[in-house]
């Protein structure tokens, strides 16, 4: 559910692939009005053409793309092609009755068609504008070419990312590009607050490597305080041991075990039956444990693979020892705790893809405030008529005329739709498939879930 | 520039560690007025967390402690006492929110709970920060960076992805820890923003399992596509193992080889004959064959340094860039042109450069400042509230404060 925090609040959302994307989705959970421009030479491809439901492209496949779904869900959405002089001046006058722009083309782009944030304000003077980029819209390299391993590379994140004496590791998912949305949106909303306090509008520019710099705040002062490169420590803690990732009884079966203590070590003795090995002097004590972490972790990984993640997670934790397990995709859609916390939106989808559980992108619960279901993630220019008639006033024939002007559209430029190379995955070891995923979240989820025809 | 975006707001910080603290630092940075209630005699965990100034350990210098309490003022109180809550309870009616990352349930034992606090002042945003919520199964559980991380399922795609080690992998640092911070920062600005146009408060419920899986939601809706549990950096997209940082002669890149900027690698390397090879010009024969194409690539590599090669392919258009460590940031020219970071002036621990602002606002910027010593602003706080210096020898005495 989302939360009608930012009602009244008009976003106008030029960005694509997922930072972009990410910021205007956190903004559209907290009540705002999110409206995505896209084009028919410019789409928003790269995550309209992922993965398909049931690996099928379908006769639409740009509206069938399970990112774009999980990252513009809520959100309204017109197809308006700003490389034309009438799109940019309709843009213009959507400028006019909006609160916030957010961009993420390359640093010129906005200025060349003239719409960066001097123009902007002309029109609209209390306008918010957003721009993000890799590195930033001024400075030497801001026009580096850079995609979200260079944002988390040339942040320090990923040199300090990694286990001992193995090459520093990337993120798996793209976190640099959910800390620049993530800290876009946080951003926004500072200047919606000085707004609302003063009636004037700001400038933001977020680079994406600074803003996960922030995030090893400590990392880099241990350089600045006492000259010292940390390095990748894989999962192990600075001073505490056993505390890492072990091995348990089923197939990529994991769980964490974090022992911050001598008397969560006593509990955590206890909890597995006291083995003779718990009883070494050289565990004794919370510097013994650190320095023979090694043959430490390797003990508790002969009791851990005896048994599966969750039932270490519940004995260990129900004897007050920190510990969880690492779940899959699969375990975070089926998690009894998610799902009883409502983490997931079931939201349904129509054109043969139905009802889907989509990841709320604000998980945080308001009491008091007015709730609201996601709609889905717009298809290609599905709200033009809304947008353009309802909001600005045109009539259907000018509506008409733009699309023969190919100003607005129904349908973008595509590529043909193709399905998820699942062959090459599994070859890879990039992943697994589970073929019985839509039978396991109909139980959880309801019946209708994946459903054709059924919303 | 206009005054700083929050400097009509008072808020309450009852946290500790990481996750809290930033949240309350992005409020102060922008201005609000952070008291920050610490326990008197120790204070906060972070004062007793590495590292160290100089690697002393001393509860005014601590890293830490600085970088995530820049800006608040600082002043003890013993909430446990009935005293320290009555005392607490006359601060809530003057401020504007309260941030606190008690075990859930503990507010409510020490008679602060939400439904309390809000007879006292209706308007008050409190923003509760735990690892798990306030409701559900595992709300008792205990929670770590690293048990968060992996019930997050972001843990589960860590793995390399041209040479899996299979044992997944936390996110280096506290990530788990930030990026639940942020989020409590945003919801809580969003709430702020709510009762400008409402008039009404309301209580925060935000989890930290949670926020990490609100990080990486495409891997999680192909599942609920396709079935498929990702262990590593989607291959198929750039068709190449993007996940994984790339050897040169003085440390890594990473790169991404991009959908259309490949055949630009041929020309990089010097095998100019290559452009329009498939492994250069098309993602699936790349990802068929990575192989063919590290053979090709890694050993130009391997002969040249990490910004040569940057500065090489940036100028043919391709996504290569260095990987830093945090030392070789400081020498880095961007940072230096946007001045990012920070400098302030501590009482104990002296000039202190820390990572500066997340995000550049033209109007209402970011600050820089120091952290607040322990109990620092007590005089100053306890008197605006009324308590006289005779008053405040008692309560120190009593051990409230």
């Amino acid at each position: 559910m989302g939360y009608k925090l930012l009602e009244g609040v008009r976003v106008l959302d030029l960005t694509m692939v997922f930072a972009g994307p990410m910021s205007s989705r956190i903004l559209s959970d907290l009540g705002a009005e999110v409206i995505k421009i896209e084009s028919v030479p410019r789409a928003d491809v790269f995550t309209r053409a992922n993965v398909y439901p049931e690996n099928k492209p379908g006769e639409e496949p740009w509206d069938r793309g399970c990112l774009f779904h999980s990252l513009n869900a809520g959100k309204y959405g017109i197809s308006l092609n700003l490389g034309t002089e009438k799109g940019r001046q309709i843009f213009k006058r959507l400028v006019r009755i909006s609160d916030v722009v957010i961009e993420n083309f390359s640093p010129r782009v906005m200025e060349n068609w003239g719409l960066g944030y001097s123009e902007l304000r002309k029109i609209k003077p209390d306008i918010i504008m957003g721009s993000m980029s890799g590195l930033g819209h001024y400075g030497p390299l801001r026009d580096f070419y850079m995609y979200v391993p260079g944002m988390e590379g040339m942040s320090g994140l990923t040199y300090v990312t990694g286990h001992p004496n193995e090459p520093p590791l990337l993120s798996g998912y793209a976190y640099g590009d959910w800390v620049l949305g993530a800290t876009a949106a946080a951003a926004l909303l500072v200047a919606l607050y000085y707004r609302q306090r003063t009636g004037r509008g700001q400038y933001i520019d977020v680079a994406g490597r600074e803003a996960v710099n922030c995030h090893i705040g400590e990392i880099i002062m241990d350089y600045t305080m006492n000259g010292r490169e940390r390095t990748r420590v894989g999962n192990q803690h600075p001073s505490a041991a056993p505390h890492g990732c072990y091995r348990c009884k089923s197939n990529d079966n994991w769980v964490n075990i974090a022992v911050e203590n001598d008397e969560q070590w006593g509990r955590f003795c206890q909890a597995i039956g006291n083995p003779v090995w718990t009883k070494e002097e050289r565990f004794a004590d919370a510097l013994g444990r650190w320095k023979n972490r090694e043959e430490l972790d390797k003990l508790v990984e002969e009791w851990t693979s005896q048994h599966d993640h969750y039932a270490v997670m519940e004995l260990l934790q129900k004897s007050g020892v920190p510990s969880g397990a690492v779940l899959n995709m699969k375990e975070v859609h089926l998690d009894p705790h998610l799902i009883e916390r409502g983490f997931f939106d079931v939201i349904g989808h129509g054109k043969g893809i139905g009802k889907r559980p989509i990841p709320k992108q604000m998980p945080a619960k308001f009491s008091g405030v007015e709730s609201f279901l996601p709609r889905r993630a717009p298809c290609f220019g599905q709200d033009n008529e809304h947008v353009l008639c309802t909001l600005l006033g045109m009539s259907k024939e000018e509506l008409k005329r733009l699309e023969e002007e190919k100003v607005i559209g129904s349908a973008p430029t595509f590529p043909p739709g193709r399905p998820t190379r699942i062959d090459l995955i599994e070859k890879q070891g990039a992943g697994w498939f589970d073929p019985d995923y839509l039978s396991e979240l109909r139980k959880k989820y309801g019946e209708d879930i994946g459903l054709t025809g059924t919303g | 520039m206009g005054e700083q975006a929050f400097s009509d707001l008072t808020v309450l910080d009852c946290t500790q560690g990481v996750a809290g603290p930033y949240c309350t630092k992005l409020l102060a940075d922008f201005g609000a007025e952070v008291i920050k209630v610490e326990r008197p005699g120790e204070g906060e965990v972070s004062r007793r967390k590495g590292p160290f100034l100089r690697d002393e350990p001393h509860s005014e210098k601590s890293g830490t402690f600085f970088y995530l309490n820049t800006n608040k003022k600082s002043i003890t109180l013993n909430l446990g006492s009935e005293t320290g809550a009555k005392i607490f309870k006359g601060l809530i009616k003057e401020a504007d929110a309260l941030i606190e990352d008690f075990t859930p349930g503990t507010m409510s034992e020490l008679g602060l709970s939400y439904e309390i606090l809000r007879e006292m002042n209706p308007r008050l945003i409190m923003t509760s920060i735990s690892g798990f919520g306030q409701t559900g199964l595992y709300r008792n559980y205990k929670s770590t960076n690293l048990i968060v991380y992996g019930l997050g399922g972001a843990m589960y795609t860590m793995r390399s992805a041209n040479k899996p080690v299979e044992r997944p992998l936390v996110e280096g640092g506290l990530q788990a820890e930030y990026v639940t911070g942020l989020l409590s920062f945003t919801a809580t600005v969003a709430a702020l923003l709510y009762r400008a146009s409402t008039n009404r408060g309301t209580w925060i419920d935000i989890s930290a399992m949670e926020s990490v899986a609100s990080t990486f939601t495409g891997h999680i809706a192909e599942y609920s596509y396709i079935g498929l549990s990702r262990k590593t950096n989607p291959w198929a997209i750039h068709g190449y193992p993007i996940g994984y940082s790339v050897p040169c002669k003085d440390g890594w890149i990473s790169l991404t080889p991009g959908i259309g900027g490949a055949p630009n690698i041929a020309f990089l390397i010097g095998r100019p004959e290559l452009q329009d090879d498939p492994l250069f010009a098309r993602p699936g024969a790349r990802m068929a064959e990575p192989e063919k194409f590290d053979a090709l690539l890694l050993p130009w590599l391997k002969e040249r340094n990490k910004w040569e090669i940057t500065k090489e392919a940036q100028e043919l258009r391709l996504a290569f860039t260095p990987v830093l460590s945090p030392g070789e940031l400081f020498e880095d020219e961007q940072l230096k042109a946007r001045e990012f970071f920070a400098k302030a002036n501590h009482p104990v621990m002296g000039e202190i450069t820390y990572p500066g602002a997340p995000a550049k606002l033209s109007e209402t910027p970011w600050q820089a400042g120091r952290a607040p010593l322990l109990g620092e602003h007590n005089e100053e706080i306890y008197q605006r509230f009324g308590y006289t210096k005779e008053e405040l020898v008692k309560l120190r005495e009593q051990g409230v404060i």
